[in-house]
């Protein structure tokens, strides 16, 4: 998978790259346009280094933010999964809130706590939080009849083990969810540093944004994408490995 | 103990025509017993109805003197994340430990209780689902359909062996085998369409027990007695 992953990412970056000397030749245009792949290559060895770590930083940041979504949206999926009161309030509220667009309160975060870790932090944690809260949402309110009856009408059933039945018996869904929300971590991540931070790949595209430096901006996007594909495909694995490992060990 | 219904109405919400019009039966002695019907004429509505899984209809349940009833069915599974070995352990009260390792031998599971339920066909699935409520306290056990996929020879034994190891409890045993039923059950309650009238018909089956022989007579008798009251 892991391989597949990267063979994905390099064919649609090298066709979009393509297609991009494509226009450049087609119609003419200037390096300062569209960079020539001799400009490309030497700015790819003049910046990887600086970009590499970057893209590091930034990926710490998205992983640290996915964790904290996904424990988040495990706690309240697992809250909301009851046909209570309180469990519907917090699906209706959980529906409603996704639907404001976390961009928009970007830079209300920033103003609060600055530009600086924090903040790429919490947007990269919300935008991949309600995705998944969803997922959650979705699993743990949909009873598996077949395997919970026994427990309840013999009074066994607890909440860890209802939780514990409906994870298992979703798992695949589970662990889809959580390494597709590693992309919008990333996102995230990279949209807040574009906005306002300090730090990160995303940073580091505005500059080169207002260098007007296409070049720059296209070895960013090379590494945010292999790094993306190698980490997604490393997620994936490890969802794989649990799956194995819960059904073969007991 | 004993266990009636009376004058059970029930529609399903949103359906437009009723399951059960004024549904009465009892069955007054423990034992092993019958609930049969063609398909889709109520069994299952009426078992949930009895163990209190279906509320919303009017009439009375009378279960006098029973407070745990557990109704099992074929579709049922258990967690694929342990073998069902380690399931059956953990679910069975240590009283009951004897009776596990009867049943276990009885069901012909012996070899399989490493496995994990998704391991299993179709018939061991049932047998092993049966066997965790038959390790439960319970005073009356509602069988729907629990040992479909089971070949003959082992659903016979595993029958006369409940029937021998609990004597005092409630069993109703629902299945479309007729001939099973006519042989093994005491009162079989015969559950016909809404438009029949009465809704249920009452007969008795021969019992058999273990070491018991089957007259030949008495059972296709029987047989035929249940056909044309379904």
């Amino acid at each position: 998978m892991l391989p597949r992953r990267i063979y994905q990412f390099l064919i649609i970056f090298l066709l979009g790259i393509a297609v991009l000397f494509a226009v450049k030749y087609l119609f003419g245009l200037s390096d300062y346009v569209i960079p020539s792949p001799a400009d490309l290559r030497d700015t790819l060895a003049a910046v990887y280094k600086h970009y590499g770590a970057d893209v590091a930083s930034t990926l710490s940041v998205a992983i640290i933010g996915q964790v904290v979504s996904i424990f988040l949206a495990l706690m309240v999926g697992i809250l909301g999964r009851q046909t209570t009161w309180f469990g519907s309030f917090i699906k209706v509220a959980a529906y409603n809130v996704q639907a404001y667009p976390i961009v928009a309160i970007a830079p209300i975060i920033f103003i609060l706590f600055g530009d600086g870790f924090f903040s790429r932090l919490l947007i990269a944690a919300m935008i991949c939080y309600f995705p998944i809260l969803l997922s959650v949402l979705g699993i743990m309110s949909e009873p598996v009849k077949e395997i919970e009856h026994f427990y309840r009408v013999t009074g066994r059933m607890r909440w860890q083990l209802e939780v514990k039945i409906r994870a298992f018996e979703n798992l695949n869904k589970l662990t889809t969810v959580i390494s597709g929300s590693a992309t919008l971590a990333m996102a995230g991540t990279i949209v807040a540093e574009f906005i306002a931070a300090n730090a990160g790949i995303g940073y580091s595209i505005r500059i080169a944004l207002y260098q007007s430096d296409l070049s720059k901006i296209l070895v960013a996007l090379f590494l945010i994408g292999i790094t993306l594909a190698v980490y997604q495909g490393l997620l994936e694995a490890a969802g794989r490995m649990i799956g194995k490992g819960v059904t073969v060990t007991r | 103990m004993a266990l009636s219904c009376n004058h059970i109405f029930f529609q399903y919400p949103g359906a437009s025509t009723e399951v059960f019009q004024g549904l009465s039966f009892s069955v007054k002695q423990p034992g092993f017993n019958a609930l049969f019907g063609p398909s889709g004429v109520g069994k299952t509505s009426l078992a949930k109805i009895i163990v209190g899984e279906i509320t919303g209809y009017s009439g009375k349940v009378n279960a006098d003197g029973m407070t745990r009833l557990l109704y099992s069915y074929n579709l049922e599974r258990l967690p694929d994340w342990s073998s069902v070995g380690r399931h059956l352990d953990k679910i069975t009260p240590d009283s009951k430990e004897e009776h596990k390792e009867a049943l276990v031998e009885v069901f012909g599971m012996t070899d399989y209780m490493g496995l994990r339920f998704s391991q299993l066909s179709l018939g061991q699935q049932n047998r092993i689902n049966l066997m965790r409520y038959l390790l439960q306290d319970f005073e009356l056990l509602i069988m729907d359909e629990s040992l479909a996929n089971v070949d003959e020879m082992t659903r016979e034994s595993i029958i006369l062996k409940i029937k021998a190891m609990f004597p005092d409890r409630y069993f109703l045993y629902i299945s479309h085998n007729f001939v099973e039923v006519s042989k093994f059950c005491r009162e079989i309650v015969v559950v016909r369409g809404p438009l029949k009238q009465p809704q249920t018909l009452s007969l008795t089956g021969i019992d058999l027990k273990s070491h018991q022989s089957v007259d030949r007579d008495r059972l296709e008798q029987t047989m035929l007695e249940i056909m044309n009251a379904a």
